[in-house]
């Protein structure tokens, strides 16, 4: 039992990692109504800039705003000249798309900082805590990304619920033609959306890189969970990713205690085909599956 | 005064809209009325800015829209009210009305919303409900207010009608009528069903394969029995 609640609890700092990037998934599909595959591409490239950034100046803090800023610019950016050009001709191309700036991202990230893995330096203590006399599987370390999570989820949630921007961008993901129609530029809207995924993803990346290593691949995985958290939670749903991101996290803390961490990913997939079959919609969705 | 000269809107090979011409003075309501496929919608949906025009021009108060984006249209002062009762079902009763004209200030947003809310009280007592759970005549209320809510120079109803009860396109017809009184709006009002739309509207436009066959008085239209056999189907 006490193995069981360690692994539980050791899963929450990944779950959150998971919780952010599933965000950003949801933020682009929100947005454009396209799943952006090349989102932890994004991710991999600006926590590389944040390392670079770490090494010159040895702050954690500007490393972090560092690759907020350019994980927003490199949202712009692939937003602009890639979905834009390719949405107009049709969505699942646009989706291939994401695909093909993954690839190209990790490529041009193998050209610029070379294909072995790199570590990150730890900002704050990776050492288990210790109370009421025992030690927990939880390190300081997890408890900042945790504190990260929840004030990206809060102000995200504050942003959708209490602003002008926030109403515009629901707006346009439901009804882009009344959302034109009422004055609201939503070629605009639209960018803004990806711009806020892209910094949700920097911050995931460089949260979880001190966690694991960095290289060119190394946020593939992350990927596949995310992918699956997001799409269980309904795509559509901001607390349905955290929710489910954080689910995720947990479940597969537990497998990997139990069984053999290389289990995970295969676990991550059979939980998105039984979602599939049983609940296409997702927990936390709104609208009718689309049926094939 | 929305004034529209010589529009023309081909589809492909189809030709939906062809030199349509036609005046829609502040503070009255003009009714455009013709069978389906006639071009109403066409016609509407260009002025909005959705459908590019392939030749002709439509300005307001003598500054052109024709071209421009649908979203700049909006905030030049042309409210579009499309067909189907179009709100945001996801998006409460407010929220669908604080959509329309973020552009302008708090004080004056806050100010057109108490206008909105006299005009159509029901709105006001459901403002906190999502607006999926409303009837579809509150609904199309909610849509106008929208519309009104972008403070315009020129209205464009696109069949307000469809699907709704007699005695509430009456009612909401009126509401329109009155309002392009008192606010000084030039309204287009596009209408399947001419009994009704001729009942309030000031001038008639006979709409027939894409061409104006006919304008004047709306009551002349009305009464006009070889048109109303050849065109309108009664």
């Amino acid at each position: 039992m006490t193995s069981f609640i360690d692994y539980v609890l050791g899963g929450f700092g990944s779950g959150m990692i998971i919780a952010l990037m599933a965000l950003a998934l949801v933020l682009t599909w929100r947005a454009t109504r396209v799943v952006n595959f090349a989102q932890v591409g994004q991710a991999m490239f600006t926590t590389f800039i944040a390392l670079s950034l770490q090494t010159l100046t040895g702050s954690w803090v500007i490393a972090l705003v560092g690759a907020m800023v350019a994980g927003a610019l490199l949202g712009v950016i692939v937003q602009y000249l890639v979905l834009r050009p390719v949405k107009r001709a049709d969505t699942s191309g646009a989706i291939i798309a994401t695909f093909g700036v993954l690839i190209a991202l990790q490529a041009a990230a193998g050209m610029i900082w070379g294909g072995d893995s790199r570590a990150y330096p730890q900002p704050f203590g990776n050492t288990a805590i210790t109370l009421f006399g025992r030690e927990w599987p939880v390190s300081a370390y997890d408890l900042v990304v945790v504190g990260f999570a929840v004030i990206l989820v809060v102000g995200l949630t504050l942003l959708f619920t209490r602003t002008n921007l926030g109403l515009a961008m629901r707006a346009t993901a439901f009804n882009p033609e009344v959302a034109r129609l009422s004055g609201i530029r939503v070629g605009r809207t639209l960018t803004i959306g990806w711009a806020l995924a892209g910094i949700v993803g920097a911050v995931a990346g460089v949260l979880v890189a001190p966690t694991s290593a960095i290289s060119p691949n190394s946020f593939d995985i992350l990927l596949v969970f995310a992918f699956t958290a997001a799409v269980i939670g309904g795509l559509d749903s901001l607390i349905g990713a955290v929710a489910l991101g954080i689910g995720t996290g947990l479940i597969l803390s537990v497998v990997s205690g139990y069984s053999d961490s290389s289990n995970a990913p295969v676990v991550a997939l059979v939980l998105l085909a039984v979602n599939l079959v049983l609940k296409p919609e997702g927990v936390f969705g709104h609208h009718k599956a689309r049926s094939v | 005064m929305l004034a529209v000269e010589s529009l023309t809107v081909d589809y492909g090979p189809v030709r939906a809209l062809a030199n349509v011409s036609l005046q829609v003075p502040a503070g009255e309501v003009t009714a455009v009325i013709g069978a389906n496929g006639a071009g109403k919608s066409t016609l509407m949906r260009t002025l909005a800015g959705l459908v590019r025009p392939n030749a002709g021009t439509a300005s307001l108060e003598g500054q052109v829209i024709t071209g421009r984006k649908a979203e700049d249209i909006a905030r030049m002062g042309v409210a579009l009210v499309p067909e189907g009762r179009s709100t945001v079902p996801e998006l409460t009763v407010e929220e669908n009305l604080r959509l329309g004209g973020l552009w302008r200030s708090r004080a004056e947003r806050a100010a057109t919303q108490q206008e909105v809310f006299d005009l159509f009280p029901i709105l006001g007592e459901r403002r906190t409900m999502r607006a999926d759970t409303l009837s579809g005549g509150e609904r199309q209320q909610l849509a106008i207010g929208r519309a009104l809510m972008c403070d315009p120079t020129c209205l464009l109803l696109d069949e307000p009608s469809l699907g709704l009860a007699p005695l509430i396109v009456t009612q909401i017809l009126e509401l329109v009528k009155k309002l392009a009184e008192e606010s000084n709006i030039a309204v287009l009002l596009v209408e399947q069903n001419a009994v009704t739309a001729l009942r309030v509207a000031h001038t008639g436009v006979v709409l027939n394969l894409g061409t104006v066959v006919m304008v004047g008085p709306a009551q002349e239209i009305a009464s006009h029995e070889e048109l109303r056999h050849a065109y309108l189907g009664y």
